[in-house]
């Protein structure tokens, strides 16, 4: 019985650390994402960039919201911070900005476009640009403070 | 995808296996590894549930959702109740028990901070140092600090249990040196938010007063047999 037991706790884990499901909308009253633009925005800015992709239905995401909000106050306009609601219902994505009252700009991604140029397999993805545009890492699942702040402090070096 | 965070966990349940295999059984409680493998199962549980009643899911009416995950563990519910779970199975003899594993715990807390091999975590400040370890896709050399406090907390811990045990004593000095070598190891982190370091403090001192404390008890009590043989 206690084997069963810790089996299925095991399980429990692995199931746990997977992926998250996504809802689908056509819309968005965010502005909306276009990948290009996108794209290209992000390498005519000099300044290192900072991309979170995020969902208001995944719960990693509500974990390490607090953090990104913390960073893009205290780096103020040497990091540009960049979020994207991703795969989400627009009308939770607004609710999830004023929840955690994120002050960097955000985008809508309904389809998942920059989730899928990221080669994201689930949410949330922070994305770390340098200035120019080539993206230095990409680090998958919630982020900690001391990960984030070593992406910020390399593609502000690098 | 969080599939780093449980080959940390692995790492250190893994640190904390070796570590009672090659401490003296005549040091620790029985069943050691059961105990706290068990405890962090426990809270893997109540982590989940906890995780599904913020996220607003019922479990009694959805209990399927425990196994078809999206929401996560709470870790810091789950941690308390691992240490909930790890004091009711040690109530009979709980000082004994506790001096026991402090050495363990120790060997645990630096398998999780050498866990950042599998996060991309270990780095820290910059620095020109030999041993500096570059940032991947950067030429900055880093403190691999994150190993640093993981070396520091096995000394920490093979030190401990090498050295006879009297009650408290052992519990209190691992409580000490674990806020200790945070608090050292600190200044070397890269940190947005800055750390609870008024906890790694509180650390410290509460380990020395438990230490203090199982001393003078030490002091002031005539020896009893089961204290002789130790």
């Amino acid at each position: 019985m206690v084997r069963i037991a810790s089996w299925v706790s095991l399980l429990l884990v692995v199931v746990a650390c997977g992926g998250t499901a996504a809802t689908t909308q056509t819309d968005s009253t965010l502005p909306p994402v276009d990948l290009d633009a996108f794209v290209s925005a992000l390498a005519a800015d000099g300044r290192p960039t900072v991309v979170n992709l995020w969902a208001s239905w995944c719960i990693p995401c509500r974990s390490e919201a607090p953090l990104l909000r913390e960073a893009s106050t205290r780096f103020g306009d040497r990091v540009r911070f960049v979020g994207v609601a991703t795969e989400d219902a627009p009308s939770d994505s607004i609710a999830f900005i004023h929840e955690f009252d994120l002050t960097f700009e955000n985008f809508g991604d309904p389809a998942g476009a920059v989730k899928a140029w990221a080669s994201a397999p689930g949410l949330p993805v922070t994305l770390f640009v340098l200035p120019g545009g080539e993206i230095l890492r990409r680090h998958y699942g919630v982020i900690d403070d001391q990960t984030l702040a070593l992406g910020i402090d390399d593609i502000m070096n690098g | 995808m969080e599939f780093t965070l449980l080959a940390a966990a692995a790492t250190a349940i893994l640190f904390v296996w070796i570590g009672s295999k090659l401490l003296s059984s005549e040091i620790t409680p029985d069943h050691p590894t059961d105990r706290l493998i068990g405890a962090a199962l426990g809270g893997v549980v109540v982590g989940r549930v906890t995780a599904l009643i913020e996220a607003g899911v019922n479990v009694l009416t959805r209990p399927g959702d425990v196994i078809i995950i999206r929401g996560g563990i709470d870790t810091g519910w789950a941690a308390v109740a691992a240490l909930a779970i790890v004091g009711w199975s040690l109530r009979r003899d709980l000082p004994l028990a506790l001096d026991g594993l402090a050495p363990m715990a120790l060997f645990g807390l630096g398998g999780w901070h050498a866990g950042c091999l599998w996060r991309g975590a270990c780095l820290g400040t910059a620095t020109d140092l030999p041993w500096a370890v570059t940032s991947p896709g950067t030429s900055v050399g880093r403190h691999p600090v994150e190993l640093y406090a993981a070396a520091a907390l096995l000394a920490a811990g093979w030190s401990i249990s090498r050295r006879p045990r009297r009650p408290w004593i052992p519990t209190g000095t691992a409580i000490a040196m674990a806020g200790a070598i945070r608090l050292a190891t600190q200044p070397l982190r890269l940190s947005i938010m800055g750390g609870p370091v008024g906890w790694y403090l509180a650390a410290v001192i509460v380990g020395l007063l438990v230490a203090a404390v199982g001393h003078r008890v030490i002091r002031t009590r005539p020896p009893s047999p089961s204290t002789m043989e130790m």
